[in-house]
């Protein structure tokens, strides 16, 4: 259902996004820093919502305040002369492995938990049949 | 949390996202930006870029402020036929300058390289544009009455040099390169004669295989000049 959503909300998004106009190159850095921090929010509502414990006001809130604040951050980075943002990219990117890390464990688990299921059902039948054919 | 809900916010998430990662990626495109070798070098074509982003506001206030002058001149000399006589003449002088965008009936002729395969005995250098046919094109239009020309965008003006660095050419300290693309305003009937009469284009260009396209045009377009004209040596004689 989520990964329906998901690649759903990927399709329209890209059919909007290759016909509106781009912006002044000026500002790209900032679109970029603020791409990430929403990727890393997104990661992380996937990992939340495997793990049942999604919260909506705190997704919500942390998809524009990362981002507005990645942006904020870099913007000082420009005033300062010190790439700031290369700490924002290095925290939202290691987030996001962190998240991609649960996401795979969580399916590897339970393809593992699947098959153990599947075996043992397995046995089950077997011991079944053997038991009536005993009969 | 209802599953329904989440997954539409994160579809709606979704959707702003691609949005922005789709802008992102064309305006990385359209930047032009190739892989570049070295930091300092992607910061100058930062630089570069955002000054042209810089030059290009400020060249279209200068439109507009330059539209509003026009405006106050015509409404202030409305009622005296003088100063009215005066204005004309000042835009007429603007016109020839090359300062104003103008329109009318005249040419456009489309002049490209030799498309064909060249043998292993022929020499390329037979077979492109030079500078040089551009510069005789350009007297050759003017010879035939043209009031205004253009070349790839390029206004000709009387300052206006024509010339070759390498594998382009530069046209107002700007580059140019194949298919040129140049628009005259004049005559029609006179300006598309020198694809026949027996000149520049039939004797040299279309027998080094240079594809010369001419056609008529009732509102042909051509751009002002968008460089400086200097005037720093001249005063007028005593």
């Amino acid at each position: 259902m989520i990964l329906i959503a998901i690649i759903i909300g990927c399709i329209i998004g890209a059919l909007i996004g290759m016909n509106i106009p781009t912006i002044p190159y000026t500002y790209s850095g900032y679109l970029a820093i603020a791409i990430i921090a929403a990727l890393d929010s997104v990661f992380g509502a996937i990992t939340s919502s495997l793990k049942r414990n999604f919260d909506m006001k705190i997704f919500i809130s942390g998809f524009f305040v990362n981002a507005i604040l990645a942006m904020a951050l870099t913007y000082l980075g420009q005033k300062l002369n010190v790439d700031i943002y290369l700490a924002a990219v290095v925290v939202f990117v290691g987030r996001m492995f962190n998240n991609l890390g649960t996401i795979r464990r969580y399916y590897v688990e339970k393809l593992a938990s699947n098959k153990i299921i599947a075996k043992a059902e397995a046995a089950i039948k077997q011991a079944n049949e053997a038991s009536k054919s005993n009969k | 949390m209802n599953k329904n809900r989440i997954a539409l916010t994160l579809g709606i998430v979704c959707v702003i996202l691609t949005i922005a990662i789709c802008v992102q990626v064309n305006t990385i495109k359209n930047a032009n930006s190739t892989v570049s070798k070295t930091f300092a070098e992607d910061e100058l074509r930062d630089e570069v870029l955002k000054w042209k982003e810089k030059y290009e506001r400020i060249s279209n206030e200068l439109d507009e402020a330059e539209k509003g002058l026009a405006k106050i001149r015509e409404e202030s000399t409305k009622d005296d036929s003088n100063s009215t006589s005066k204005e004309e003449q000042i835009t007429l002088n603007n016109n020839l300058l090359g300062m104003t965008n103008l329109e009318g009936p005249g040419i456009e002729m489309i002049v490209e390289d030799d498309p064909n395969e060249i043998g292993p005995l022929d020499d390329i250098y037979n077979h492109v544009v030079h500078d040089a046919d551009l510069r005789v094109l350009v007297n050759e239009l003017k010879n035939a009455g043209a009031e205004a020309i253009s070349i790839n965008g390029q206004r000709i003006v009387n300052t206006t040099a024509i010339t070759c660095i390498g594998n382009v050419i530069k046209i107002n300290d700007e580059r140019i390169t194949s298919p040129f693309t140049i628009k005259a305003i004049g005559f029609q009937e006179s300006l598309v004669g020198i694809d026949w009469r027996a000149g520049y284009i039939q004797q040299c260009l279309r027998p080094a295989g240079i594809v010369v396209n001419i056609k008529k045009s009732n509102k042909v377009e051509i751009p002002k000049y968008t460089g400086v004209i200097s005037a720093q040596y001249m005063n007028l004689s005593k």
